[in-house]
């Protein structure tokens, strides 16, 4: 786990400076404009997160994870601060630069899954591929399907699978190119216990293969047991760090 | 009032936040109504409130009687003297040419001795007074105050082939729908027209008792037998008749783009089921009933009947202005001179729009409407079923697709209900409703069988597309469906007009022959026989170079209550030369020499087919003083008259009608001899007689110029067709954009580019085309076949060889395509600028 910096209260663990990893945030703030006023999502908000770490955001809802998942993925842009991504700053990369980025080297997952329904499963998977211009993204998109052991579900529809098994396809999609931070919103937040546990050990293992940080938000603590370190967040900041 | 407050709050305001799509689904409707509207009104005006343009100072008469080639003297001097206490007038019925700005006008010659001036509606402060006005007969006209001049002006008019100054006496009040007239006393007009002794019509007016039947039999008695007595008007009611046909197939045009807009409410209030279905649970959930849900779809389908159907109303007004002048040219060009009636948007009319603005939206949102109150409440609120999932049994519609075209291929074949094509139009119906079951099959065949060609093509966008479209086969199936009904509409007009214009080509190619063609100067119309001095043909044919002369002679009579024309020909000499074509293939000179052995006649196939006459039959014909049987010896193919001709020779008729003077010369130049030498000596020859003459050349440019002008309304109605269809596109795409936002907005959490989600939308739409393309061509051909072999064979009687326009349909179909590409832009720039987050996490 790289550096947190708790905003009040919490003495600091180390600077963001020190810590070398693909995303680290420096005193991000975000401001919304909400019927006019301004509503402030995150504020001051610093992290660093190493490659191969698994981080847990918890907090209620609106404390700003979804909002520091979306900085994090280069889905938007702070209101100030930086929001580095391999050591480049989202916020001086144009539109092109940013989905660049997203194609290579970052992966979402959701809590609702966000299959295609249009699209079979091994096709949901090839789809990051085939966006990117790739070219064997059948076989890499089989490969991955195989790993989370869907291998042979691959001409089904999205909707003639399990839950458990469609975020294993929607983990799949998003590790397809091998993504360095992969980025889950409430993973198993529509499973039961079990099948998210199952989940949660899939998450579990592509983080000790050290190739790809994970950033997760999520509402339980359980969840947060199966990660490196929980980053527990109210108002928009950072209250604790906590190590399981 | 609750229930309206509801209504407001969960169908009608919500509409308020898409006012693009909502403003796009109303102007398809009022497109649709004002097309309807306004050829109503304008065919009401040109066709429907009909008057023949020389029905005027015709006061109250009860009965007219009429003769072909004119009443003699002598029948109007024994009615005149006949026991009874009848009014008698007649009348001289043509036209003259005002030579100073060309216009063509009635001509009438009534006997303004025995006339009562309150009848002829004079200007008196512009006019002789009255009782100067017998003084003055012989000497000058009366002219109606459009043109211009006033007593004691003089005037230029043509009349025939002849130019004279004329008095203008006094002038006449415009009647609101005048276009202008020349009155003369009766005895001027019969001598400007070389019609001595004889008269066009006698109007009576009977004594209310006895009854008006009691009185025809009375008069009949007393005429000759080649003279007709009939109630006043007849000639109108004819021509209503006559008219009655063309109005209809121009009315079922108009439909098409009812039909195409009745897609798109469908299409709309389909979308706004599905959309609503977690609403539609709640409120079913809180207490509202089947028939509330149903009521309130029904209701918001109203709205866009109503609110499009206002602005129809208008539209239709404004646009029936334009159509009346297309509408009176063509009946000018191909039934008879008519005199277009002001338009009127009567209360009834408004009524009208409304009728069909709402009925049209009603009638398609029924079905969504009902599968909205049929939704269960529980299903509804579950999360997740807010995909476009509407059922779709492509497998079922494909069978219903194959009974009704099996239906519609029977119906086909079914004959003419009162002259008119009722089973072809059905056919018609059936054969675009079995396109429109037969499509989600289509799509669905050609999207699962082209995805991973389409991505090798044209990259994930188009696979993406592809698939997004079978998926949403509903959505898909009736925005290919309305778009193919237009473009079908377009393809079969295209085609039905191509064949009919090559036909026409070809036909004209066979029959004129001639080198020159000679006729009176004036606009030329179906139903004006000006005549030629008899002695001109003479002269001509003596010219060095001439070959021969065919003279012609054109009559305007009534056959079985239907207007037709009755023509004289010369059946010998330079005659043979010509290659008139026979049903029965039979050579010219064989049939004409049938024409020249007795009382034969050859009738063109309009006239055959309208009056179910064949080769062999006897028709008797009112000539002189008699009632005359002709035997039709065969029939010919003709396209320059719907009415249809009836030719016999012409030393035959002049035995019966003894007026010499031709209305169409036809010259044919020796071989080796110079056209335009001829055309010179003639020019010479005629200088004294105000003639237009025409090369071969010049008259078959002239009719294909005509011919254009006539169809120049269907072009325009398959503008307004395609352009509903396109708005309606443009409208779904947007729907689909709004629809289909969490798919888009994970696409980009998925690295799509800005410009991949453009392109996949303008793929979509393109695809829409494309598909919408393959339908409308393949039900455009079996369309084109109904509207050439049945529908048009039918109503006017004419033979068309299909023949395939390829330049005319390849740039239609390329044009529509071009034009669903870009309805596609403005839902792609919308797409493009969704907000991923935001559209992402709302679910």
């Amino acid at each position: 786990m790289g550096l947190i910096e708790p905003q009040t209260g919490f003495p600091p663990l180390g600077t963001a400076k020190d810590v070398t990893g693909f995303l680290r945030l420096d005193n991000v703030t975000k401001t919304y404009v909400s019927d006019g006023q301004p509503v402030q999502a995150l504020c001051g908000v610093s992290l660093a997160v190493r490659d191969g770490e698994f981080i847990a955001l918890v907090g209620r809802s609106g404390c700003g994870k979804s909002t520091l998942l979306n900085l994090a993925g280069a889905m938007d842009f702070p209101t100030s601060g930086r929001v580095l991504l391999d050591g480049v700053s989202t916020s001086d990369v144009n539109e092109n630069g940013l989905t660049r980025l997203r194609r290579e080297k970052v992966g979402f997952i959701f809590q609702s899954f966000q299959l295609l329904n249009t699209l079979t499963v091994l096709e949901n998977v090839e789809l990051p591929l085939l966006l990117a211009g790739e070219s064997d993204a059948c076989d890499r998109a089989q490969q991955q399907l195989d790993l989370v052991e869907l291998g042979d579900l691959g001409s089904r529809m999205p909707h003639q699978l399990s839950g458990g098994q469609m975020q294993r396809v929607a983990i799949a999609r998003a590790m397809v190119h091998s993504p360095k931070l992969l980025l889950a919103d409430e993973p198993t937040g529509n499973l039961d216990t079990v099948t998210g546990n199952v989940i949660l050990e899939g998450l579990r293992r592509i983080a000790d293969e050290g190739k790809t940080a994970i950033l997760m938000a999520t509402h339980s603590s359980e969840s947060a047991a199966f990660t490196d370190a929980i980053v527990k967040m109210r108002d928009g900041r950072i209250q604790e760090v906590v190590r399981p | 009032m609750s229930r309206l407050r509801l209504f407001y709050r969960l169908i009608l305001r919500p509409l308020h936040r898409e006012p693009l799509r909502t403003f796009l689904v109303v102007l398809a409707v009022a497109l649709g109504v004002a097309v309807v509207l306004a050829l109503e009104l304008a065919g009401d005006a040109a066709a429907g409130s009909f008057r023949s343009s020389i029905e005027t100072l015709t006061g109250d008469a009860d009965l007219e009687v009429t003769a072909i080639g004119g009443v003699p003297d002598e029948v109007i001097g024994k009615l005149a003297t006949l026991p009874y206490s009848i009014t008698v007038r007649p009348r001289i019925e043509d036209y003259a040419v005002v030579k100073a700005t060309g216009q063509t006008v009635p001509l009438v010659g009534l006997d303004l001795i025995a006339e009562h001036p309150e009848n002829l509606n004079l200007d008196r402060q512009n006019s002789a007074k009255a009782d100067e006005i017998a003084d003055t007969a012989n000497q000058g006209v009366w002219i109606s105050q459009r043109l211009g001049a006033k007593a004691g002006d003089k005037i230029r008019l043509q009349i025939n082939d002849q130019t004279n100054e004329y008095l203008v006496r006094g002038v006449l009040k415009d009647s609101g729908d005048s276009g202008g007239l020349v009155l003369m006393d009766i005895a001027t007009a019969q001598r400007a027209l070389h019609r001595l002794g004889r008269v066009d019509r006698v109007l009576l007016k009977v004594p209310s008792t006895p009854s008006l039947e009691e009185w025809e039999q009375r008069l009949r008695a007393v005429l000759p037998a080649g003279v007709e007595l009939r109630r006043e008007g007849s000639q109108t009611d004819e021509n209503r008749r006559m008219l009655s046909a063309f109005r209809w197939n121009l009315r079922i045009l108009s439909y098409v783009a009812l039909v195409v807009g009745a897609f798109l409410i469908f299409n709309t209030i389909s979308v706004s089921v599905v959309r609503r279905r977690p609403e539609i649970g709640i409120v079913r959930a809180l207490g509202a009933s089947r028939s509330d849900v149903l009521t309130a779809f029904l209701g918001e389908a109203a709205c866009f009947g109503f609110i499009g159907g206002l602005l129809g109303i208008l539209s239709g007004r404004l646009l029936a202005s334009g159509a009346v002048g297309l509408l009176g040219a063509t009946v000018d060009n191909l039934y008879v001179s008519s005199r277009p009636a002001p338009i009127e948007l009567t209360p009834g009319t408004i009524l009208f729009g409304l009728a069909i603005g709402v009925g049209m939206s009603l009638a398609s949102a029924a079905s969504p409407a009902r599968e909205a109150s049929l939704v269960a409440p529980i299903e509804a609120m579950a999360r997740g079923e807010r995909e476009y999932a509407a059922r779709v049994h492509k497998v079922r519609d494909l069978w219903i697709a194959v009974v009704l075209a099996v239906f519609g291929a029977a119906a086909s074949l079914a004959p003419a209900i009162a002259g008119k094509p009722f089973f072809g139009y059905a056919s018609a119906l059936l054969m675009i409703a079995a396109c429109a079951f037969a499509i989600p099959a289509l799509v669905s065949g050609l999207t699962a069988v082209s995805s991973q060609l389409l991505r090798r093509i044209a990259g994930v966008e188009a696979f993406l597309a592809s698939r997004s479209l079978a998926a949403s086969l509903r959505r898909t199936s009736v925005l290919v469906g309305a778009l193919a009904t237009a473009i079908a509409m377009t393809t079969s007009v295209g085609i039905m007009v191509g064949s009919f214009r090559q036909t026409v080509q070809v036909w004209m190619d066979n029959q004129l022959t001639a080198d020159l063609f000679l006729r009176p100067a004036g606009d030329p119309a179906v139903d004006r026989h000006p005549t030629i001095d008899p002695s001109l043909a003479d002269k001509i044919a003596l010219l060095p170079g001439v070959a021969g002369v065919d003279r012609f002679r054109g009559y305007e009579i009534s056959y079985q209550g239907l207007p037709a024309s009755l023509g004289s020909a010369d059946t010998v000499g330079a005659h043979d030369l010509e290659k008139i074509q026979f049903l029965s293939g039979r050579r010219t000179s064989v049939v004409n020499a049938e024409l020249r052995s007795g009382a034969n006649a050859v009738v063109s196939e309009p006239f055959a087919n309208k009056h179910h006459v064949r080769a062999g039959d006897v028709i008797t014909l009112p000539l002189g003083a008699a009632q005359v049987p002709f035997r039709v010896v065969d029939i010919f193919y003709d396209y320059g008259s719907e009415k249809g001709f009836i030719v016999v020779d012409r030393s035959i008729m002049l035995r019966y009608v003894p007026d010499p003077a031709p209305s169409n010369l036809a010259v044919y130049v020796a071989t080796g001899s110079s056209v335009d030498q001829v055309r010179a000596e003639v020019e010479k020859i005629a200088s004294g007689h105000n003639l237009m003459i025409f090369t071969n050349r010049n008259l078959r440019t002239e009719a294909i110029r005509i011919f254009d002008r006539t169809f120049a309304i269907t072009y325009a109605l398959e503008v307004v067709a395609v352009t509903v269809a396109i708005i309606g596109i443009a409208g779904a795409l947007l729907a689909l954009v709004i629809d289909r936002r969490r798919e888009l907005g994970l696409l980009r959490f998925l690295g799509a580019a800005v410009s991949q989600i453009r392109k996949l939308i303008l793929v979509e739409a393109g695809l829409i085309g494309l598909l919408a393309n393959l339908a409308g061509l393949a039900l455009g051909i079996v369309l084109s076949l109904l509207l050439i072999f049945v529908i048009n064979k039918q109503s006017f009687g004419w033979t068309i060889q299909f023949h395939w326009p390829i330049a005319v349909l390849l740039s239609a179909l390329t044009l529509v395509y071009v034009a669903t590409v870009l309805a596609g832009f403005y839902p792609a720039r919308v797409a493009a600028r969704l907000d991923p987050i935001e559209v992402v996490h709302e679910e």
